[in-house]
């Protein structure tokens, strides 16, 4: 007589948990819904394919013209409905998960995607089209995202934890409040004509998005995910610490000096923010000598975007301090912005090809996904097509490699060709990280055809609650403590 | 009553079904399971994480807690716990090494 296929509890026993259905849900407790950071960054997704092709469209006039309406619409794609929209994604996940506490308001989040959504469009259209009224509109609707976005965040980052990630949250919020009021300005500007608007009046705006706002997000959130991702344990947090202090008075002191004119103020800005870099990038280092794992496609995102981070600090330097004419300036200028747009882009390409497939292993667990067509665990990696993310990889870099490239030598064939990439990379990145889901939904809906086991019919619970006493003699999830065993 | 011996070896095997998502490896090959013994009528495991925070902090805990219980379903009278502890860290060299190597770990 051999034992039970399926084991049968001893009458008068029940199980603490359910048996053969749904596993309870397992995400960070205070993790918001898996929507609302996949909405973000599904968008941001479109956002990217919308940049890719208006640049491959503009080419000509934005290697010659940067400043053309145009031109500054297609760089609002990129800044707002591609790279702001992912980091707010990010920031709507990882500023609870790092803090520890949960958003004021889920229903907040999703007001805010559609509504900076709504404003990431409408904004480069009506700069395109001169459209000052629409401009206005959209300046404000996007404004007001930010503004409620900041509020919803402000609940995480007000907590009083400390370390590296949540201090720079703190700072990159700010910068992106700041970074949206002087859009705002400037929508008003345009009808009342209060400040001429030179080119070092927008250079002001730009770094203080790029770098305040957008790079310190990645800077902060990296010192986060890079230990897992990269399963790496640094033994001291030094470098991270140089970084956050470093380049948030750094942002807040070049953009003064790029604001007003003042050379010497800017140049000083930039040697603090340089000294904020080299602590990330002395981070960067600390995690890879320290990594468990081999080399893999992560690292090859996190280095290659690296590579176009140094660039632009090159670049940079070039433009503000060498003796060079008024075109080739503009155009070292031209090349540093699309090399940190590069930088964060790549970067946000590569990340999300982890990000997602954790957000949407938990989500289908939750929903009693949890093992393959064959019987085996769901991995994060069933999730996507490898293949297709190392294609994805080689196309991200043609196309942000290319974008400085073409704007430092005006070439516009080659800023085609960064279009063409990129619109190319947000179609394989939104198809992959999609379609995997959706697969082991199938494969999951298929082995209960045959099986008759239930998908979707554990509905989730509060983290820790459904499995019974966790950690404790009373309910509630696994205890964390600091026992101390001998190796 | 259940023999503790039996008890400990069967949770041992439930636990060994419990894959960490994102490297593929079960808990116990990945050394992340410090101890497992019986106290009073509850199996109670220590355990730790790769990473403070990682993504999986509260999921895979709990997902251990069920695998424990569940190979303690045919035992009477037992319980599982599953604690979780961060001292000591865990290390690469708490792996096993053909394990490790496997799945492309730098042991």
């Amino acid at each position: 007589m051999g034992a039970p296929s399926t084991p049968v509890p001893p009458p008068g026993r029940k199980p603490s948990g359910p048996l053969g259905a749904g596993l309870p849900y397992m995400g960070p407790a205070a993790a918001p819904p898996a929507s609302l950071p996949l909405s973000f960054l599904f968008a941001a997704g479109v956002g990217l394919f919308g940049f890719g092709v208006a640049l491959a469209v503009e080419a000509r006039d934005a290697v010659v013209g940067p400043t053309l309406p145009e031109v500054v619409a297609t760089v609002h794609l990129a800044m707002l409905a591609f790279l702001s929209m992912a980091v707010l994604g990010a920031a709507h996940q990882f500023g609870p998960v790092v803090a520890g506490g949960p958003l004021r308001s889920v229903t907040a989040g999703r007001v805010t995607m559609v509504a900076f959504t709504t404003g990431a469009w409408l904004l480069p259209y009506s700069f395109a089209t001169g459209n000052e009224n629409l401009l206005v509109v959209a300046g404000l609707i996007a404004f007001s995202a930010v503004c409620l976005a900041a509020w919803n965040l402000s609940g995480p980052l007000s907590l009083r934890v400390g370390g590296a990630p949540i201090e720079g949250l703190r700072w990159s919020v700010g910068f992106f409040v700041l970074t949206a009021t002087f859009g705002v300005v400037y929508a008003f500007d345009l009808r009342h004509g209060w400040f001429a608007l030179y080119s070092h009046v927008v250079l002001a705006h730009a770094h203080l998005g790029l770098i305040g706002w957008l790079g310190l997000s990645y800077v902060a959130v990296a010192e986060k995910l890079w230990p897992m991702f990269l399963l790496s344990h640094r033994p001291t947090t030094r470098s991270a610490t140089v970084a956050i202090r470093l380049i948030p008075p750094g942002v807040l002191v070049l953009a003064t000096g790029l604001l007003f004119g003042w050379a010497a103020v800017a140049v000083a800005g930039a040697a603090l923010v340089a000294g904020g870099i080299g602590g990330h990038f002395w981070s960067l280092g600390g995690f890879i000598r320290h990594r468990k794992r081999n080399l893999e496609l992560l690292h090859a995102f996190i280095l290659t975007s690296a590579a176009l981070l140094v660039a632009a600090v090159v670049l940079g330097l070039v433009a503000g301090l060498a003796d060079v004419s008024s075109t080739v300036r503009s155009r070292m200028v031209s090349a540093e912005v699309a090399a940190l747009v590069g930088w964060l882009g790549l970067a946000i390409i590569g990340h999300v090809h982890k990000i997602v497939p954790f957000i949407g292993w938990t989500a289908l667990r939750a929903k009693g996904v949890h093992k393959k067509a064959d019987g085996k665990p769901l991995l994060f990696a069933d999730l996507f097509d490898g293949r297709v993310a190392r294609v994805t990889y080689l196309t991200a870099t043609v196309g942000t490699v290319a974008l400085p490239v073409g704007f430092a030598t005006a070439t516009a064939g080659v800023v085609v060709a960064a279009g063409f990439a990129l619109a190319l990379t947000s179609v394989l990145v939104v198809a992959n990280l999609s379609l995997g889901p959706s697969r082991a939904v199938r494969a999951a809906r298929q082995a209960e055809a045959v099986g008759g086991a239930t998908v979707g019919g554990a509905r989730p619970a509060a983290a820790g609650a459904a499995a019974g006493p966790v950690g404790s003699r009373t309910a509630g999830p696994p205890t964390s403590t600091s026992t101390s065993h001998a190796n | 009553m259940a023999d503790p011996e039996k008890a400990i070896e069967a949770v041992r095997t439930g636990l060994s079904c419990v894959l960490d998502p994102e490297l593929g490896l079960d808990i116990v090959s990945l050394g992340l399971v410090y101890d497992i013994r019986v106290e009073d009528d509850v199996v109670v495991i220590d355990m730790t994480l790769t990473t403070p925070g990682c993504p999986v902090s509260e999921s895979l805990p709990l997902e251990a807690q069920e695998a424990a219980q569940t190979a303690l379903l045919m035992t009477p009278g037992l319980d599982a716990r599953v604690d979780v502890v961060w001292d000591p860290p865990w290390t690469i060299e708490r792996i096993d090494p053909d394990a490790a190597r496997e799945i492309g770990l730098r042991v």
